[in-house]
């Protein structure tokens, strides 16, 4: 599994943090993985309806999530605040991980 | 029947006009004289609502009473979860406790009242006495705060690019005013508006910042949210108004790319149209147009600008232009010619052209 992910907006306008960060599942060690397609598939990503467009808020963010599992491939962008629990769920992690890596490519 | 008090500290019970007129007729002198009196406020009243409904087209209820001028704020926890508010953690009045970040979205709220009201006599977010409501703690490591239309939200930073989202007094304001934009212009959150709308965010924000460290335009810094950056990043704040594009330039965010003028103008689709990049241009107008009235920069400048916030002429859709014509029409209302001249200065400056 393959998951794309993109933050835009929020209080400032940062180039490098609107980056989109690629996490290949295949890489990653096996718990992580397996914690992702856990995450991915309590969010029922590939059955949910796509998330209702609306006004945005000033200084949200969006969330672009892009995830392609082999079989099937789906991008959905959800606004803050986000009404669903899982989909929180998994955007808190993608976040962590989309910071996490940024560190590593960075060697302060 | 409800008996509410004033924002001019007397109570004001609300008789129904026909017990009015009842007093009116059949009481003592003292009596008639006061009914009356209500009656024919109570008519003026009338009129100006009915005035006011005209205008806002059913957008506002309007309030027979004005609300009493007091701060009403809570903190709420959102222990390090996704859901609003979260817990009572601090309300109007109780002390200071531990949590940083609880006293600092407390006292900022405050500040942020404060400068509304003792400024531009508006009381609160909605000139109402809406409740002012902060929720701290948002989220795991979340670097963010916004506003949702009802109240604010702080994240904890995550601690390696960003410090607590409440650091900065100016951030606090930032994210009022847009409660205060919403309510008044509703300038929409894309574009050129969306833009504007920011920008009315950096400039309220950085002054309440200012008064409350009692700076003159010449002695303020004009950053947005310094002190949020942890010590890793090369940059000193969020963005700069006195020049905007040079805030940061780190290997991890990127280069701060906020132009000051319309020669740097940016067209995206992220960010709503750079909301966030393009706010440099009003927000290096209103720098130049306060550094040339002098002074404390909220008493001039600032207040052509609050009035233009709530210039029914401005429109929810607005470019620069067209918010820069009312500015300068503003400018020339409350300080003539002079005041004028110094508006369209400013904006001529960053590449906006008021006309004459």
């Amino acid at each position: 599994m393959r998951i794309d992910f993109r933050i835009d907006g929020g209080l400032a306008a940062f180039p490098g943090l609107a980056k989109p960060v690629s996490i290949d599942c295949a890489a990653l060690p096996a718990n992580d993985a397996a914690r992702l397609g856990k995450l991915v598939r309590k969010a029922d990503f590939f059955g949910m309806p796509p998330p209702r467009i609306v006004a945005p808020m000033p200084d949200a963010r969006a969330y672009t999530i892009a995830i392609d599992d082999g079989l099937q491939c789906r991008t959905l962008t959800f606004a803050e605040p986000i009404a669903d629990a899982s989909m929180r769920e998994l955007v808190a992690e993608l976040r962590l991980r989309a910071g996490a890596s940024r560190r590593g490519g960075d060697t302060r | 029947m409800a008996v509410q008090r004033c924002r001019y500290r007397c109570p004001c019970a609300i008789l129904p006009p026909e017990i009015l007129r009842r007093i009116a007729s059949r009481g003592n002198r003292a009596q008639r004289e006061a009914a009356l009196a209500t009656l024919a406020t109570d008519q003026t009243l009338r009129l100006a609502r009915a005035t006011h409904q005209l205008l806002d087209a059913g957008a506002r209820k309007p309030s027979l009473t004005l609300p009493e001028l007091a701060k009403q704020r809570t903190i709420y926890d959102a222990g390090h979860q996704e859901t609003l508010p979260g817990r009572v953690v601090r309300a109007e009045g109780s002390p200071a406790g531990k949590d940083v970040e609880v006293n600092e979205a407390y006292d900022g709220l405050g500040a942020t009242f404060d400068f509304f009201a003792a400024v531009y006599d508006r009381n609160s977010i909605d000139d109402e006495g809406m409740h002012l409501d902060a929720s701290v703690h948002y989220g795991r490591r979340y670097d963010n705060a916004f506003w949702n239309g009802r109240q604010m939200v702080f994240g904890d930073g995550d601690g390696d690019l960003f410090n607590r989202f409440t650091i900065s007094l100016d951030v606090i304001g930032h994210e009022l005013t847009h409660g205060v934009t919403g309510d008044e212009a509703k300038l929409v959150y894309l574009g050129q508006a969306g833009a504007l709308n920011e920008s009315i965010s950096d400039v309220f924000g950085s002054l309440v910042k200012q008064r409350a460290q009692k700076q003159t335009a010449a002695q303020a810094d004009w950053l947005i949210g310094a002190g949020l950056f942890t010590s890793k990043v090369s940059g000193v704040a969020l963005r700069s108004m006195k020049a905007p594009g040079t805030a940061f330039d780190d290997p991890v965010l990127g280069r701060d790319e906020q132009p000051a003028t319309m020669a740097g103008y940016v067209n995206t689709t992220t960010d709503n149209g750079g909301v966030h990049t393009n706010s440099g241009i009003p927000n290096h107008a209103f720098y130049v147009a306060a550094m040339a009235f002098g002074g404390y920069a909220w008493e001039k400048a600032g207040r052509i600008w609050y009035e233009t916030l709530r210039d029914r002429r401005l429109k929810q859709t607005s470019t620069f232009r067209q918010f820069a014509v009312l500015t300068a029409q503003n400018a020339s209302q409350l300080f003539g010619a002079p005041g004028r001249k110094i508006v369209a200065a400013a904006w001529k400056e960053v590449g906006v052209d008021v006309g004459r």
